[in-house]
């Protein structure tokens, strides 16, 4: 309730849904709950997420949705998934996730095998 | 002599010379791919046609063609010129595309000689043949659709290695050069080939996809893993040795090498020995080199003149002066290099050196081989005495059969026939103009052997004014310069054990039966943890020959120089400096403190080895008691693995693999690439 | 117009049988001793009088070649003669009828000719693929020794000679002196490099004269009617009869035996039968086996058919093949089939052709059905220029001329091709 007061940066503001509820028709949600408007009057479209604001959120076929580079929804005018498609990843950077290169310390710091490795001999 | 004109410039050649020939003594430069010196002209690739006046309107192949007086040469008119572009665009047209993936890119014949010569664009425009892949065993990879039939892998293993393994198959575009049985080619000369190999149809399959040549530095060396001194051009990549390929070498190694040479190499990544260890409480526990010194020195302390070194097969003349100086300083001179036992007398090095000389031994017209098998106890030494018998020599061995790739009349396996020589042999002995006898270690192992070759110098004349035909192989390539410094006790290993030294030096022995020294202090200096270094006390970890600058002398007793190529891993340093540091805690320094001055002192008092070249040893055999040789006394060759002879080899995935698939037979599943 | 009594074929249809007691009939083997008696260098010299040029397609000198051959041996190493009947030319069938029905002429020219030349021993290559005549000329030559006409004391001359008869096993380059040489030996059949050449290094590195059957079988009666009686026939430095082989679009194809230099017409019109669909219907002739270039209607209509009247038409003899083509003919298609020929033929060995033989024939069928750019036909030329002279022998330059032949006299019946796979419109060439 707090943080729907004060922040904004989790989900819509009061003034955003309050906006959705009178000029928003909405049109369709994702399958990572992110609810999709678009104006009655004007046409405008966006989205309300659910969770944090992060527009990566947006999975690949919304996100054509919501830049108007399809008219109509993506269920209708988008091919259909193919069995190879994997599912659209939000922005790791700074998350436990991201890509790290072979040899960084949060790799455990094991580097690629390069020129000049030798193995030592042990007794054993 | 004839007197040729070549684009206007005369030269003179010798009798016998081809046009090629004169062309090149002219400056200049004439392609070709399926001509090479050392083997016989196959004139097949049409790449060399110059125009060639008095003779028929059309190009001539230069690389057949005799010289004769007054002929005029041209290799720069219209013609020679559209015969190469001609010839290159048929080279190109069934060539695939593999530049970008084909480890020949960078030292191609193919390439350099199209963007030399060819045309520059192709007019092809159908389809391009494909050839499918032969095994030609672990050592060779073979993509054959990149193949242009010169042949010249044919020729190399008909008649310098003697093994007719390879060979094409079929007739006009469908002809494929394959070894048809697809085995593991035999030959231990087989690496060659893919020097010899112009294009990347033939490749080193360790090396397939490591590095391009202009990445690599290349340093001379010399080679290790057997007596010749193989001179070896040592590749590396920053801190890795890549490859070894040989080096030109009239006299030595002509331009061959063996398997084991190039090979070896990737041994020099495994098992090595990168920081001291030291035994406490029956295990060996990784130390500091103070730890090691200290251990060392209380040993050291209590032991005072018993102490001992025995010099392995690997090391060079540095390391073993510096272990010798170390030990006079302490008072011994308990240094033996005959690590596997054997006991000759050596106070004369002629009488145990290749007097021949490897080069000599081609021209010689009979040969009389001792408990010896060149094949294997020196490949290019078996290469010469190849070329000898297709000249016309006789060869004759006492000692087991085994196939040398050239007829060989066997007297039996009876050393007892050194004092009574079949008169079939002895004869062609002695009539022949340079006859020369060949003695090895399995020979001078029997008690009376050494004696008894030395009394058939003077009853066979052996030695006729310039020509001494009396020769013993070393396996080893540390051998004679071991000898020439002293490192042969009389009673070799034996009489070593007796004096119970309370400290011994270990200098990359591996192949000793070290259970006699079992109460001695064992250090083993060295750069592979093999034997040696198992049964040790400390471990002193040390450089391998690509590591170091080192001086060898090989078999014939000729002094060659090996350069460093990379630095040895981890906390391992150069032989030479570990005894100088040792010498410092011992209390004794030894009076060189850098490479150069130990090298000065090593030329002041041995000036032998201040020039590369060969040494020539007084002949003053010594005068042995003559000791009867049982009849029936049969001997075996040293070496039983020719692939895994040394501690770098045994680590070396490529060459256990070769001693698993070639001499046992193994099977092996390709992996798919 | 050759008159019957001067053939020296007399048995060429096989209508009379071909062993000894009916050659004997014939005329073979009559006083052999006596011609071996002229001497070894009188016999040389006959035949170098007679103008007796080589008969498997070169047409080198016989004589003069025979002359090559060391009169004695230096170093111990023996002369030998090496006869080729591995007659795989395409359009080549003569010495076929001549070792099947007349084997003995083949045999007695192998002792006078082996003889003049100091040979110890003939060896006659016959190609695999005869089976039937290899078994005839096997059981003629072992009639022959029976006889006493081969072997120690030859015919009775006081000369030992031996003939083998050696199978090949499928390969035209075996035809090729070299390679001959070098299948005989049991290896394969891959041409050598010249110099240094069969009468010096040979069979066994042993001088060697390599002759066509044709040439050694007419030796005997050459000796025995006189040099100038076989040098009355034909023009000058083209003397002598021949086995002309008449084959395709002719009413009556057959092998006849006529004088050199006999013009095509007269040829075609008295042996066989005329042209099928009359002499306008003519398209073009290879005129000597499928090496040498074809010649258009008009240039070969009254040609001499000779060595040096078919060279200055841009063709040449050869063996005298004569491959007669109608207007029926897709001369394209044809000498694609041809370009096939040599690519399968190819032995492998040099460059050139074993790339290039591939690579013309592939043109070829794509010319064929004009798909191709009119650009492509000179690049062709090209590449037929580029192997020609090129390669260790003439199968290369063998390949390279039928296609020169035809880009030469049929250039607008190949772009007729191309342009009407490109829709009619002439496309700009590149």
């Amino acid at each position: 309730m707090l943080k729907k007061i004060f922040t904004w940066w989790e989900g819509a503001t009061i003034g955003t849904a309050l906006h959705s509820w009178r000029n928003g028709s909405k049109v369709g949600s994702d399958s990572l709950g992110n609810i999709y408007y678009e104006g009655k009057k004007d046409g405008r479209r966006w989205v309300i997420y659910a969770g944090e604001n992060d527009a990566s959120a947006v999975p690949p076929e919304w996100h054509s949705w919501l830049h108007k580079q399809i008219d109509g929804l993506p269920d209708d005018v988008l091919p259909p998934v193919r069995a190879f498609e994997k599912p659209g990843t939000r922005n790791l950077t700074g998350t436990d996730a991201a890509y790290r290169p072979s040899g960084a310390l949060e790799k455990g710091g094991q580097r690629q095998a390069a020129t000049g490795d030798y193995e030592a001999w042990t007794p054993n | 002599m004839p007197k040729v004109k070549v684009d206007g410039i005369e030269v003179e050649v010798p009798v016998g010379a081809t046009v090629m020939q004169a062309c090149e003594a002219a400056g200049k430069e004439i392609p070709r791919f399926c001509y090479h010196e050392r083997l016989t002209i196959a004139g097949n690739c049409r790449m060399c046609l110059v125009e060639v006046k008095p003779g028929p309107p059309k190009p001539q192949a230069s690389c057949a063609l005799p010289a004769s007086d007054g002929q005029e040469i041209t290799t720069m008119s219209p013609a020679v010129k559209k015969a190469r572009e001609g010839v290159m665009e048929f080279l190109l047209i069934n060539h695939p595309l593999d530049c970008p993936i084909c480890d020949q890119g960078g030292e191609c014949d193919l390439q350099d000689q199209a963007v030399a010569y060819g045309r520059g664009h192709s007019r092809f425009a159908e389809n391009k043949r494909a050839v499918t892949e032969k095994y030609m065993g672990p050592v060779v990879k073979t993509i054959m659709t990149r193949c242009i039939q010169c042949t010249r892998c044919v020729r190399f293993a008909e008649e310098v290695a003697g093994v007719e393994e390879i060979g094409a198959i079929y007739r006009g575009e469908n002809m494929q050069i394959t070894s048809y049985l697809e085995g593991a080619v035999t030959s231990e000369l087989s690496g060659n080939v893919v020097d010899l190999c112009p294009v990347g149809a033939l490749v080193s399959k360790p090396y397939s996809f490591e590095a391009r040549p202009w990445e690599l530095s290349k340093v001379p060396g010399i080679d290790v893993s057997d007596g010749v001194g193989t001179n070896i051009r040592i590749d590396s990549r920053l801190r890795e040795v890549m490859r070894v390929v040989p080096r030109i070498s009239e006299e030595v190694n002509e331009e061959w090498a063996h398997d084991k040479t190039r090979h070896m190499v990737d041994g020099l990544t495994r098992n090595r020995l990168d920081r001291p260890w030291v035994r406490k409480g029956g295990k060996l526990q990784a130390a500091t080199w103070e730890e090691a010194f200290d251990a060392i020195a209380k040993v050291a302390k209590k032991a005072g003149d018993s102490v001992a070194a025995v010099a392995g097969d690997l090391v060079d003349v540095e390391t073993m002066y510096a272990a010798k100086k170390l030990l006079a300083s302490l008072g011994s001179n308990l240094i033996e290099g005959r690590q596997t036992g054997l006991a000759y007398d050596a106070t004369n090095i002629a009488a145990v050196n290749f007097n021949t000389t490897i080069a000599g031994i081609e021209t010689a017209d009979a040969i009389l081989l001792v408990g010896t098998n060149p094949r294997w106890e020196a490949s290019l030494v078996n290469t010469r005495i190849r070329k000898a018998v297709k000249k016309g020599a006789k060869v004759f061995a006492i000692g087991p059969e085994v196939d040398l790739t050239y007829p060989v009349e066997w007297l039996g396996n009876d050393m007892s026939l050194l004092a009574k020589l079949p008169k079939a042999a002895a004869d062609a002995m002695t009539k022949a103009e340079r006859p020369a006898m060949i003695v090895g270690g399995s020979a001078l192992k029997v008690p009376g052997g050494q004696a008894a070759s030395l009394a058939l110098v003077d009853s066979l004349n052996l030695i006729r004014g310039d020509w001494n035909g009396y020769n013993v192989l070393h396996t080893v390539a540390a051998r004679t310069a071991g000898l020439m410094l002293g490192y042969a006790l009389a009673g070799g290993m034996a009489a070593l054990a007796e004096k119970a030294p309370k400290l011994l030096f270990l200098l990359g022995a591996d192949e000793a039966d070290l259970s006699p020294f079992d109460k001695s202090f064992k250090v083993y200096v060295g750069h592979h943890g093999d034997k040696g270094a198992h049964g040790a006390d400390v471990i002193l970890p040390g450089a391998a020959y690509t590591e170091k600058h080192g001086i060898y002398v090989n078999l014939e007793g000729r002094v060659q120089y090996s350069e460093r190529a990379i630095f040895p891993p981890g906390d391992a340093r150069e032989d030479w400096s570990i005894f100088r540091a040792l010498s410092a805690v011992l209390g004794k320094p030894l009076p060189f403190d850098s490479f150069g001055e130990l090298r000065t002192a090593l030329f002041a008092e041995y000036p032998a080895f201040a020039e590369a070249g060969l040494v020539r040893f007084d002949w003053a055999p010594p005068a042995l008691k003559a000791e009867a040789i049982a009849q029936g006394t049969e001997v075996a060759y040293p070496i039983k693995d020719f692939y895994l002879t040394n501690p770098i080899a045994r680590s070396s995935p490529t060459l256990r693999r070769c001693s698993a698939e070639i001499l046992h037979g193994e099977d092996f599943a390709e992996a798919a690439e | 117009m050759l008159a019957d009594k001067d053939r020296i074929f007399t048995n060429v249809y096989g209508f009379q049988p071909w062993n000894l007691k009916a050659a004997q009939k014939r005329g073979d083997w009559d006083n052999t001793k006596a011609l071996m008696a002229l001497g070894q260098d009188q016999i040389i010299e006959e035949i170098k009088n007679s103008g007796l040029r080589g008969r498997g397609g070169a047409g080198f000198p016989t004589g003069m070649k025979w002359s090559f051959m060391p009169k004695e041996s230096k170093d111990g190493r023996p002369n030998f003669l090496v006869i080729n009947a591995d007659e795989s030319e395409p359009g080549s069938c003569k010495d076929r009828e001549i070792i099947r029905h007349d084997p003995h002429k083949l045999i007695e020219g192998a002792l006078i000719a082996g003889f003049a030349m100091r040979a110890r021993a003939a060896y006659i290559y016959i190609r695999g693929e005869f089976i039937r005549e290899a078994e005839t000329l096997f059981a003629a030559v072992q009639e022959a020794y029976d006889a006493g006409l081969l072997g120690k004391n030859a015919a009775g001359s006081g000369y030992d000679f031996d003939v083998f008869v050696h199978r090949g096993a499928g390969a035209y380059i075996c035809g090729e002196e070299t390679a001959l040489l070098e299948s005989l030996e049991g290896k394969k059949g891959q041409p050598r490099l010249k110099p240094p050449f069969p009468a010096g290094a040979g069979l066994y590195g042993c001088p060697t004269t390599v002759n066509n059957v044709e040439s050694i079988a007419v030796t005997p009666t050459i000796l025995r009617r006189g040099a100038a009686w076989f040098k009355g026939f034909g023009r000058e430095n083209n003397h002598g009869t021949k086995l002309f082989q008449i084959s395709g679009h002719v009413n009556k194809p057959c092998v006849v035996e006529e004088a050199m230099s006999i013009p095509f017409r007269e040829l075609i019109e008295k042996h066989a039968g005329g042209i099928r669909g009359g002499w306008d219907n003519l398209l073009a002739v290879i005129p000597g086996g499928s090496s040498v270039p074809l010649v258009p209607a008009k240039e070969i209509m009254d040609a001499p058919m000779d060595f040096d009247g078919l060279r200055a038409l841009g063709s040449g003899l050869g063996t005298a093949a004569v491959i007669v083509m109608d207007k029926s003919t897709d001369i394209v298609r044809a000498i694609s089939r041809i370009s096939y020929f040599y690519k399968h033929e190819s032995c492998g060995q040099c460059t050139p052709c074993r790339e290039g033989t591939g690579w013309m024939w592939r043109v070829m069928e794509r010319l064929r059905t004009g798909d191709a750019d009119i650009g492509e036909i000179d690049t062709l030329l090209d590449v037929t220029k580029q192997i020609e002279g090129h390669t260790i022998c003439a199968l290369g330059d063998a390949a390279a001329w039928p296609i020169q032949g035809l880009v030469r006299h049929f250039r607008p019946e190949i772009e007729r091709r191309i342009i009407e796979k490109q829709g009619g419109a002439l496309e700009a060439a590149e």
